[in-house]
């Protein structure tokens, strides 16, 4: 063989493993031994400051047994199912307003992509002080002194229960739009035009279209859309922490800031870990339904 | 000619929306803008101020002179910073065999990293934080960077992938004709026509790592340590509301570098994530 191609084909097939070592060592140390040790844990009963000295289903079951857990599920379920459909909602309409003013060459449209993606820059933490100063319910607070300007009589926006889910629905969404849109975005600009334009057609108006064309078009981003948000909302609790605190009461804690407070603040290693597992078990049924109902469908159909 | 009319009218409906979706989105940010720059007195007018009468920056001088207010900053930039580097150089090798070599389970591999990534650090941080504690490496920057830089490597591999993916392999044969090794033509070849894709990875890395709370604020406890993202959220805890103002301040220092940074680079970070929301 020639000798150049010999090199050139050395060079186009390097040993793949020795490249791969680092990244693989590093996550294997971060992500599987801890999650290999999530589980060992969970069956155990160490605390955050002794090892486990038993292992067994004690543990599992005291936890699971916790009276404030189902709550504790029942505002997971309130919250991310909210902010899950607020974000698709606001995502969705965003980038087709976004596609349709770059389509008639509107001016100025990408100021409304840039003002949303700003939002998703804002840290977790950030986010959840910044809307608790807009929920103030003092006189002077941002939102009730707006709407006193207006006669309307100032709400408690954190020390009513309802209001106080509906507050933090409001801050991550807020937050959260911006990813929803950017990906929803790049898939309606994926969509052929003469789709839009055999539609025009037949007379199709724009109801119709966004029914029978895009919807069912963008299927498969809005279903990564949705995985992808749902599990970033279960995932998420700084924004609560920061707004909330879980409260009043324990009507805005999830079931990561449930996790997260009986680990750090009960010190409960153990327990923390089952709620771990839980929380991504959830995840994982989820995923599996949403792949279920969006992917499954239109082939039963057929 | 009605077909035109109704265009026009979607059109002003198109902007209607728009309009009103910048406000909604822009106002949480303006409100956090006009809160800073109030006097204490401006603070309880509410809504009545929106535009103060008496703008300072008296608050922004009393949280920035404030030393610790400093450090905090310096904490986070260095954490992130060292973090996206270290994601980067670990991952851009990984992405670069991902990218030109087809090799057995290369799919399956790709496919567990972005996996990994969708586990809650919460899950992580369990175990992670017993580990820290044993080696020794509890309140120690090390340790809090290493876990950035883990959070960020599975995005990284998958962006610089996209990003050699997209470099004709011509220029790298060439090099390898002339005898260049295989590390080499990464290094002095792929890497330089990669830039872009690197840069936008880094930059991504860094944003993520400056939102990052719960890694320093379990693994960092020590008030020197920790970064802005921690320190402003202990520095409400001891804020009330005579002193809302300078929360506000606090708030804006927190949130203007990730903002400025994504505004300088806005057009290259979401042709990034578009690459990759396209293949995913």
């Amino acid at each position: 063989m020639d000798p150049n191609e010999q090199r050139v084909r050395a060079a186009r097939r390097p040993a793949a493993w020795p490249w791969l070592a680092p990244a693989l060592l590093l996550l294997g140390a971060f992500y599987l031994v801890p999650i290999l040790d999530v589980l060992r844990l969970a069956f155990g009963d160490a605390t955050l400051l002794r090892p486990a000295s038993s292992y067994g289903l004690d543990g599992v079951r005291d936890i699971l047994a916790q009276p404030a857990l189902p709550g504790v599920l029942r505002v997971t379920a309130i919250f991310t199912a909210a902010s899950v459909l607020g974000i698709l909602a606001l995502g969705l309409l965003v980038a087709l307003l976004v596609v349709r003013g770059e389509a008639r060459r509107l001016a100025g449209m990408g100021v409304l992509r840039t003002v949303v993606l700003t939002a998703w820059v804002v840290p977790g933490i950030a986010n959840g002080l910044i809307w608790q100063m807009l929920f103030s319910e003092a006189p002077f607070g941002a939102l009730n002194s707006t709407l006193g300007v207006v006669g309307i009589a100032p709400v408690r926006w954190l020390s009513d229960p309802t209001n106080a889910m509906i507050s933090a629905v409001i801050a991550n969404v807020w937050q959260g739009t911006a990813f929803a849109m950017i990906v929803l975005y790049a898939a309606r600009k994926g969509l052929s035009d003469d789709l839009y334009a055999a539609a025009a057609i037949d007379g199709a108006g724009p109801i119709a279209r966004f029914i029978f064309i895009t919807l069912p078009q963008m299927r498969p981003a809005i279903l990564v859309t949705t995985i992808l948000v749902t599990i970033q909302t279960l995932n998420t609790f700084d924004v609560i922490l920061a707004l909330t605190g879980g409260g009043p009461g324990r009507t805005t804690e999830v079931l990561s800031l449930f996790t997260f407070n009986t680990v750090f603040n009960n010190f409960d290693l153990s327990g923390g870990s089952v709620l771990a597992i839980l929380l991504v078990l959830i995840a994982l049924v989820l995923t599996i339904i949403y792949i279920r109902v969006l992917v499954d469908h239109p082939d039963r159909r057929q | 000619m009605s077909g035109i009319r109704r265009e026009r009218l979607v059109d002003l409906a198109t902007y209607a929306v728009a309009l009103i979706l910048v406000v909604l989105f822009a106002a949480p940010l303006l409100w956090l803008m006009s809160l800073a720059i109030r006097t204490p007195a401006e603070v309880f007018l509410g809504a009545a101020r929106f535009v103060p009468q008496d703008p300072t920056l008296d608050n922004f001088r009393q949280i920035l002179t404030d030393r610790t207010f400093g450090l905090y900053l310096w904490n986070g930039i260095k954490l992130c910073a060292l973090g996206a580097l270290g994601a980067l150089i670990v991952a851009a090798p990984a992405a670069y065999v991902f990218s030109r070599r087809r090799f057995r389970g290369a799919s399956a591999l790709m496919l567990g990293i972005l996996m990994v990534q969708m586990v809650s650090p919460l899950v992580l941080l369990i175990p992670l934080y017993r580990y820290m504690e044993r080696l020794g490496l509890l309140e120690t920057h090390a340790a809090a960077a290493g876990v950035y830089m883990a959070l960020g490597v599975p995005l990284s591999v998958w962006m610089l992938k996209a990003s050699f993916d997209a470099i004709p392999k011509s220029l790298e044969e060439a090099a390898a004709i002339d005898g260049c090794a295989p590390s080499r033509i990464l290094f002095f070849v792929t890497l330089p026509l990669a830039a872009p894709g690197m840069a936008s990875a880094f930059i991504l890395n860094m944003l993520m790592g400056w939102s990052q709370f719960l890694v320093p604020f379990i693994l960092l406890t020590r008030d020197q340590l920790q970064p802005i993202s921690v320190a402003i959220f202990n520095y409400a805890g001891s804020t009330s509301a005579s002193t809302t103002q300078l929360l506000a301040a606090a708030c804006v220092i927190t949130v203007l570098p990730a903002i400025a940074a994504f505004l300088a680079l806005q057009r290259l970070i979401v042709s990034a994530i578009m690459a990759g929301a396209v293949k995913g």
